[in-house]
């Protein structure tokens, strides 16, 4: 393979990231990066956009890998790691080559640096099944704010579709500004300005977050108090939004 | 009374159970709710434990008089019960808005052993049947109810328990004069006995108070490894003694003896899932355990002859012996150590953890560092301090490079 001095550029999309990179593989191109299409190249770099018009889709992808691979792969796409793409591409290149063995090859960098990746965003969209809390609107619907690191809106609204699927949610990433909203049937990834405002809290709210609270003072046993324990499982970044202890110093 | 101030009360009663898990049963879904293998934690209170369910008690009315317990008839406390009515509108308008997991029913015993049964069941039914509600439920079984209503309640729950409360019958005919091991047992083995897959799918759990009597950590562990074979428990939980009452049978302690929880629990996971023994690593010499050193590296210490274990030879249950490796770290070495010869950098690179396993291992035959260092006193001197200045390893290092 020959070491070429460009930046790759893709439209921002997924699939079309998953098409550059096979695209690059077969022409034996090892790219200086990949970056989206919005990317502010500096004098010294040259960008370069590549027609992938021969394009695989996702099925033809899972069995050219496989459902593992797939995963790994989507999980560092809405990862926040400024070099997710070229990790990627070398991850691809790996999986080309062991398969799903792969997993065992953390002696390879980029296989080591792929998965700490993956494990990360896999832990934050966890930590926010747990921690994300819905409030009731007016019309019945369920409303939350999040501010996760990742870009895991779409996984974690398909936790919550399983859990509540006879309830209507709505779900913001307040930091990306956009929301998802699922009617019962699917899930919707929305823009913030594509949206009507949220409309005010049902009467029952707050009864309901008042009742939570005193259980959560109750429940903690003070001879046994332990802030930093506490802060350890649910650090003070998640605590704006959990509405028992936003209120807490 | 409102049910904001039944909440407190019945909330206040049940925070001595230890067990929160919402783990390990079978995925089920229904109309609203559906349960994780992994089991999700909601909150973290403020002593640190895990919130997953909505813990509370049935009632706080009890007909029994334990000499350690909050709720015993002889308490001049505020006394509520909740309507199976309003267990329901909790668990679901905490459920709907993600604060909860599920919900874990326990009761001071009202009436009789059946009755207080029947109220536990008719909530859970009522959860289950008229809300159509599939999260994680875990509740307790009263000790001396009826065979007919323990299948009903197993029928309608992921998870059933029974406290055996203290490690031993001396104990407990001290301070629950109206218990007995017996009840417990019983409900314990029809647990273990009734194969049908929608009975109980998250298996049955027990709790144990420590400090409030005199066994010694062997007797307890002794207890839990004879309910772990016996029963099949999926947990052992141990709750450090904490004084409410005060009464001459009982000791005067200042402080809960948490370290020594922290200790059992360390414990209780080698005998769990690393294939340890309870002679392994106690003995009528040593019946308690160190508080200084977790268990595994207490045990390493005295084996010293077996270490340092070579990463690429070791087996599987040899790896697990390591003090600071894991079941992930042991499988992770196992399945990659087929494909190249792992290094110290490899292991870094892998996620595994070093600080303690450094001092047990070779990679490849090279030792962390000089090879002279591998005695006990340096060894346990360092792990010591380690815990002790958790923040600082720098510091530490260069500390014990002096002492040398």
């Amino acid at each position: 393979m020959n070491r070429e001095e460009f930046i790759y550029l893709y439209d921002g999309s997924f699939t079309n990231l998953l098409n550059l990179c096979i695209l690059l593989i077969k022409k034996r191109i090892i790219p200086l990066n990949i970056k989206s299409e919005e990317y502010q190249p500096n004098l010294l770099e040259e960008v370069i956009k590549l027609d992938c018009t021969e394009t695989i889709n996702v099925e033809e992808f899972v069995r050219l890998f496989s459902k593992r691979i797939f995963k790994t792969i989507y999980y560092l796409f809405i990862s926040n790691d400024i070099n997710k793409e070229l990790i990627i591409y070398y991850f691809l290149i790996h999986s080309l080559k062991y398969k799903d063995k792969i997993y065992y090859m953390r002696n390879l960098k980029s296989v080591a640096k792929a998965l700490k990746i993956e494990k990360y965003v896999g832990r934050e969209n966890h930590k926010f099944k747990g921690f994300l809390r819905f409030k009731e609107l007016e019309n019945n619907v369920l409303y939350a704010e999040i501010n996760p690191e990742n870009n895991i809106l779409f996984i974690l609204s398909k936790h919550f579709e399983t859990r509540l699927a006879n309830e209507y949610f709505i779900i913001k990433d307040v930091g990306r500004k956009i929301l998802s909203v699922y009617d019962k049937k699917n899930i919707y990834i929305v823009s913030e300005d594509e949206f009507l405002p949220i409309t005010n809290l049902s009467t029952n709210e707050k009864f309901i977050q008042d009742l939570w609270k005193s259980f959560y003072k109750t429940i903690g046993i003070k001879e046994r108090k332990n802030n930093r324990c506490r802060m350890n499982f649910m650090p003070k970044k998640y605590w704006k939004y959990i509405i028992e202890v936003s209120d807490e110093k | 009374m409102n049910l904001k101030e039944k909440l407190t009360i019945l909330a206040d009663s049940a925070k001595y159970d230890a067990s929160c898990s919402s783990s390990g049963s079978k995925n089920r879904q229904n109309k609203i709710g559906n349960t994780n293998v992994a089991g999700i934690c909601h909150s973290f209170s403020s002593d640190g434990r895990c919130i997953s369910l909505l813990k509370i008690l049935m009632t706080n009315c009890c007909i029994f008089d334990c000499k350690y317990c909050l709720n015993r008839r002889s308490n001049s406390i505020k006394r509520a019960c909740f309507t199976p009515e309003e267990v329901c509108e909790l668990v679901i308008n905490f459920y709907r808005r993600n604060y909860i997991e599920g919900l874990f029913l326990s009761s001071g015993i009202i009436k009789s052993p059946d009755y207080t049964m029947n109220l536990m069941i008719e909530a859970i039914s009522l959860l289950r049947n008229k809300y159509h509600f599939g999260g994680y439920i875990h509740a307790k079984a009263i000790p001396g109810a009826s065979e007919a209503l323990l299948k009903r309640l197993g029928n309608l729950v992921d998870r059933l328990s029974a406290n055996v409360e203290l490690p031993t019958e001396t104990g407990l005919k001290l301070l629950a004069p109206n218990k007995d091991n017996e009840k417990v047992s019983k409900i314990m083995n029809y647990v273990k006995n009734n194969k049908s897959r929608r009975f109980v799918p998250a298996g049955q759990s027990t709790q144990m108070i420590i400090g409030a009597t005199r066994e010694s950590d062997l007797d307890i562990m002794n207890k839990s490894e004879n309910m772990y074979n016996s029963y099949h428990l999926k947990r052992v939980f141990y709750s450090a003694y904490i004084p409410v009452n005060s009464d001459k049978m009982l000791p005067t302690i200042k402080k809960p003896p948490l370290v020594r929880e922290n200790r059992l629990y360390q414990a209780d996971w080698l005998l769990r899932f690393y294939n340890f023994k309870v002679n392994d690593i106690l003995d009528k010499d040593n019946p308690n355990f160190n508080l200084l050193l977790d268990p595994k590296a207490d045990w390493a210490l005295r084996h010293l002859n077996e270490f340092p274990k070579e990463i690429n030879k070791a087996s599987y249950n040899d790896l697990l012996k390591i003090p600071g490796i894991g079941i992930t770290s042991a499988k992770r070495i196992v399945s990659s150590r087929r494909y190249f010869k792992i290094t110290f950098n490899d292991l870094s690179k892998m996620g595994i953890v070093l600080k303690r396993a450094k001092y047990f291992i070779t990679c490849d035959g090279k030792y962390f560092t000089d090879i002279n260092f591998f005695k006990k006193s340096f060894i346990e001197r360092n792990l010591v301090l380690e815990d002790k200045v958790k923040d600082d390893t720098k510091k530490i290092e260069q500390l014990v490079l002096f002492n040398e």
